[in-house]
């Protein structure tokens, strides 16, 4: 029985106008119905575009945002339907790791103020020679001077905030941590340092992750298990090195392939599959599978009708297509004009 | 000779009361015609102010700039400012970050298109909207007629780059220069993008200044590489050798520091430890040292001087990494079936 | 091995950092503030002012309300004496010292401003800070509130802030309190969208919602972190509020709604009693203008200064 488990989530925040009187005009499907498992100790990486969602599901199962419908049951308990104190309660369990090192933490506190909150709206370690001990313990693991308690946040560098806040998750003990895009502001030098500090922390203490990243490099780094989101929705998921060595889903496919490799002798020898057109409005998505405005192996029937139902292919692999089978045998071809080949300019 | 000759190119922002910044601190390169060449490096290393200064966007004011950008042999930084304003946009053009905020967002996209026209190339009237929408049509903007009336917050992300991308080629400019193009946007756009640039540069002859922190991006794209830090160029060499062969502990440390797709799971990475914060100044050796494994006494002897290898390669360090320790790097994997890739950087250096 | 030592130091020092840090966000504000030559300017203005309001009585040369019999010095009719002697900036139409009464006139101007300015923070901040708890507390309830609280608040923004002050004016009467109350009031609405607005935005930042998810309550959210960070632009209002307030009340007195009588001379009411002089005696409009504008000009500069220094777009 896996720790967190996510069962047919939506959220969908309401369009309002109005002079005087709001009025609700339409709905933005933010997340539509996501089911996700993550295991004890394991991590499951979200991926996908800007817009598609990753940030609002994981805000979801945290209770930051109201919940449309579904469950997001945490070990046995129904977090969606919780309320009030016990919702706050249970909080000290499951953690938030945010983009923005530096929005994320108040300006005006200090280092100590910022790591002791959690503790005392949770009335833990009451004794505050102990609690200052608990803190200490919590910089050194994440690799932050002691110095530190007692300044503020703009003193100190990107990587650094970051680590502060990731303290700040990992000093209530949680057994969740979900890290939504953790690295993307950061110098490329530092995000290997707080990637490395994630992956450290995880073996030391067996935290579950939920990691959430648009970069698909990051993410299949640190993942047991992918999933790959497209519009609030789910199209494929899998173990992470079956998802990069056999990519079902066309939209995975291009995504993939539009990942820039540091290396010119892969750079050059690869295949693109490039997209026509941009990410539709998540106010209003397509009808059918929601790629099927962009997708190269689009067919005739069912993509613009009919939604296609995230289903098993393999072990633990899961494709939300309709021609997934096809595909694979290559019996639906691309479009013609969406795989440019590998470049042959060669300036040596 | 190239088309643009970069020499020495220092920027030093100088305000009253506080110490001044060198921002660019001796940076030199040079692009030939149809040829592209990366800037990479990381936040704040002077890679936006570099590309300022070559255009002659920088203040007058409390900015000083040194050295020489010999553009066709006349010197951009000495020449006098209208007629680097002519040049701006017939000659060279610039491509921004921000497309949203390089857009005029109270004009049509069309109208900023057929300005360009107007002013470089003396079109008015119809042939300028045909060939507006022309312009249009070959940065892959659909259905080009009809944005032409759009303005720039009808337009998603990927569209406005495109947008930006035909009005700065719109006069078929020798240089174009990118600063960051994609960073904004997704990653399916962003190779769409890519591949436009690529074409651009392979149909006009363009010379391209690829600016980007993103090592993979300058993987696939360009010709010569110049690897920034604190102001410098600290390697520079053509696109194969400088993968295949790092010699600059920071290019190293940055090889070894991203992510890659298809290195096989559970590898850890080799990051850089601490950050750019931890440098120290030019003038008392290699800013890099405090954060370089392979420090030696010598980093501290003030600022290393670059050393040109007959293979082209050119780096700027005391004690540059060897072909033997970055074999590990250069043993690279094929998409799609993955390989083992060891990034081993070094292990030797004294920390 | 020395040698070496001495790179391992030399190292060292060159990346000590300089300032060893513990400085909060204020302090920081503070520091740029002093660097700044324009809030220097401003601050040196406006403590200049609150001195000479301070010092006024042993400041002033003579009494504001003793008159020199004009008929002793005037030559030809209608002539009021310029600077000479004794009388540095001249006299007014009634024979009384001109500096005098500028000095002495300060008082009242700091006084109205002050208070007004305190008046239309306090009653302002509280009604924004309760609309913006309101909202951040309790839900659907919270926006109820929030929403009929600042429905009032837009008609009375919607009202022309000295339309208001004459309507309060014509129901307390005439006088000082009625001044600073009826510019004080103006200011309320605008104090309180200010708050309102500022902690709305603060809470849906990223801090607020990482302080949720830690489980604190929604109480010390809103006073711990909310709140708090909503007071800059509260603050830097309050401070360019005292420029607006100053002038309002000399618009009010000059319009005899202030009741400033001989013995508390008052610069709107110098600028009206100087009307009648204006084609002959210009200088009897210009002293008080110009310390008037000065006085409002040292809070602006300030309150802009503050604005640049607390902004955090600009925090390094
Ligand atoms: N509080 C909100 N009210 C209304 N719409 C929202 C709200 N939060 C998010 N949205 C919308 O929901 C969609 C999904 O947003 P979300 O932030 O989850 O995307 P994301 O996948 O995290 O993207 P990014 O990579 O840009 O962070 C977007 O269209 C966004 O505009
Ligand atoms: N107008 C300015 N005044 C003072 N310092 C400046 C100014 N503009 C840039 N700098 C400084 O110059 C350095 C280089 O800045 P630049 O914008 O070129 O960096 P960059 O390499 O483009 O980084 P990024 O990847 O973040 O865009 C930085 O340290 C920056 O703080
Ligand atoms: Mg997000
Ligand atoms: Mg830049």
């Amino acid at each position: 029985m896996s720790l967190l488990s996510v069962r047919d989530l939506k959220v969908h925040f309401p369009i309002k106008r109005g002079v005087l009187f709001d009025r609700t005009i339409g709905h933005v499907y933010a997340v539509d119905g996501v089911s996700l498992d993550v295991e004890r100790g394991g991590t499951y990486g979200l991926v996908g575009e800007s817009g598609c969602g990753k940030s609002t599901l994981g805000r979801a199962v945290l209770r930051l945002v109201d919940v449309t419908s579904g469950s997001v049951e945490f070990d046995g308990k129904d977090l969606a339907t919780l309320k009030g104190e016990p919702l706050r309660k249970e909080r000290s369990r499951l953690q938030m790791v945010f983009q923005d090192p530096m929005s994320s933490l108040d300006p005006r506190q200090n280092v100590e103020s910022i790591l002791s909150e959690g503790l005392a709206a949770h009335g833990m370690i009451g004794d505050r020679k102990a609690r200052r001990a608990h803190i200490q313990q919590t910089l050194d693991a994440v690799g932050l001077p002691r110095g530190a308690l007692s300044r503020y946040p703009h003193e100190f560098s990107g990587g650094q905030r970051q680590r502060i806040g990731i303290a700040r998750a990992l000093v209530l003990k949680p057994d969740v941590i979900i890290a939504d895009e953790p690295v993307s502001a950061l110098d490329v030098s530092v995000q290997a340092q707080v990637i490395n500090l994630l992956e450290e922390l995880q073996n030391d203490l067996g935290l579950t992750y939920l990691v959430i990243a648009h970069d698909l490099a990051v993410v299949r780094h640190i993942s047991d298990t992918i999933g790959v989101m497209y519009l609030g929705g789910i199209v494929e998921e899998a173990p992470s090195d079956v998802l990069y060595v056999s990519p079902r889903h066309p939209y995975t496919k291009a995504l993939m392939s539009a990942v820039p490799v540091p290396d010119p002798e892969v750079e050059d020898s690869r295949e693109r599959v490039l997209l026509k057109g941009d990410l539709p409005s998540p106010a209003n998505p397509p009808t059918g599978c929601r790629f099927h405005t962009r997708c190269p192996w689009r067919q005739e029937t069912r993509c613009d009708t009919e939604r296609p139902e995230l289903t098993l292919v393999g072990d633990g692999h899961k494709v939300a297509c309709h021609w997934a089978a096809e595909i694979e045998a290559g019996e639906i071809q691309p479009k013609s004009d969406a795989v440019v080949g590998a470049t042959t300019a060669e300036v040596a | 000779m190239a088309l643009l000759e970069v020499e020495d190119l220092a920027v030093t922002f100088q305000r009253k009361g506080t110490a001044p910044v060198h921002a660019v601190d001796g940076v030199s390169f040079t692009v030939a015609e149809g040829q592209v060449v990366g800037l990479v490096g990381e936040s704040g290393c002077g890679k936006s102010v570099t590309s300022l200064a070559l255009m002659g966007l920088l203040a007058k004011r409390g900015v000083k700039v040194g050295g020489k950008a010999l553009f066709d042999g006349n010197d951009l930084l000495t020449m006098p400012g209208s007629t680097l304003r002519d040049m701006r946009g017939s000659e060279m053009a610039m491509i921004f970050q921000d497309p949203l905020s390089s857009l005029n967002p109270v004009i049509p996209i069309g109208l900023q298109v057929t300005e360009v026209l107007k002013r470089h190339r003396g079109m008015k009237g119809e042939p300028a909207e045909k060939e507006a929408a022309d312009l249009l049509d070959r940065v892959g903007i659909p259905d080009p007629r009809r944005r032409l009336k759009e303005y720039p917050h009808q337009l998603s992300g990927g569209m406005r780059q495109r947008a930006l991308i035909a009005m700065a080629v719109a006069c078929r400019p020798r240089l174009l220069i990118a600063d960051e193009p994609t960073t904004a946007l997704d990653v399916t756009i962003q190779a769409q993008i890519l591949e436009l640039l690529k074409e651009l540069v392979a149909q006009q002859g363009t010379a391209l200044i690829m600016i980007t922190h993103d090592l993979g991006v300058v993987a696939g794209l360009c010709d010569e590489i110049n690897v920034m830090y604190a102001g410098r160029v600290v390697e520079g060499a053509a696109r194969r050798p400088l993968f295949a062969s790092p010699t600059h502990p920071y290019s190293v440390g940055l090889l070894g520091s991203i992510p890659r797709l298809d290195a096989p799971r559970g590898e850890k990475l080799k990051p850089i430890p601490g950050s750019v914060r931890d440098n120290i100044a030019w003038a008392d050796g290699c800013a890099f040292a405090p954060r370089c494994a392979h420090r030696t006494d010598e980093c501290l002897d003030g600022p290393p001087a670059l050393v040109q290898t007959y293979t082209g390669h050119a780096y700027r360090c005391v004690n540059p990494v060897t072909g033997d320790e970055v074999e590990a790097v250069t043993a690279a994997a094929t998409l799609p079936a993955p390989s083992i890739v060891d990034a081993t950087t070094d292990s030797d250096g004294e920390a | 091995m020395s040698a070496k030592t001495d790179r391992i130091d030399r190292l060292a020092e060159l990346t000590a950092r300089k300032d060893e840090g513990g400085h909060g966000l204020w302090y920081e504000a503070f520091r740029r503030l002093r660097r700044n030559p324009l809030a220097m300017t401003g601050a040196v203005i406006i403590l200049l002012f609150v001195l000479i309001a301070i010092l006024a009585p042993w400041l002033a040369p003579h009494d504001p309300a003793a008159q020199t019999w004009l008929g002793e010095i005037r030559g030809a009719e209608g002539f009021i004496p310029g600077p000479r002697s004794g009388n540095w900036l001249g006299v007014d139409g009634l024979g009384r010292d001109e500096l005098s009464r500028l000095i002495i006139g300060s008082r009242q101007s700091l006084l109205v401003g002050v208070v007004a300015t305190l008046l239309g923070f306090t009653a302002g901040a509280i009604l924004g800070g309760l609309s913006g708890a309101f909202l951040g507390m309790f839900g659907k309830a919270g926006r109820w509130v929030d929403s009929i609280l600042m429905r009032f608040n837009d008609m009375a923004l919607a009202v022309p802030s000295l339309l208001l002050a004459i309507s309060v004016a014509t129901i307390l009467g005439q006088g000082l309190v009625t001044v600073m109350i009826a510019v004080g009031v103006t200011q309320i609405p605008v104090f309180a969208r200010l708050l309102r607005g500022s902690m709305l935005a603060q809470s849906h930042s990223d801090y607020v919602l990482a302080s949720t998810a830690l489980g604190v309550r929604k109480r010390r959210i809103v006073l711990n972190h909310i709140l708090p960070n909503s007071m800059s632009p509260v603050l830097v209002q309050a401070t360019l509020s005292l420029a607006t307030a100053i002038i309002e009340a000399a618009g009010l007195s000059f319009l005899g709604l202030g009741g400033a009588n001989a013995a508390n001379p008052e610069w709107g009411v110098m600028l009206a009693d100087s009307q009648q002089y204006l084609a002959t005696n210009l200088r009897l409009a210009v002293y008080p203008a110009v310390a008037i504008i000065i006085t409002a000009l040292g809070f602006t500069l300030l309150g802009e200064a503050m604005r640049e220094a607390l902004d955090p777009k600009l925090r390094k």
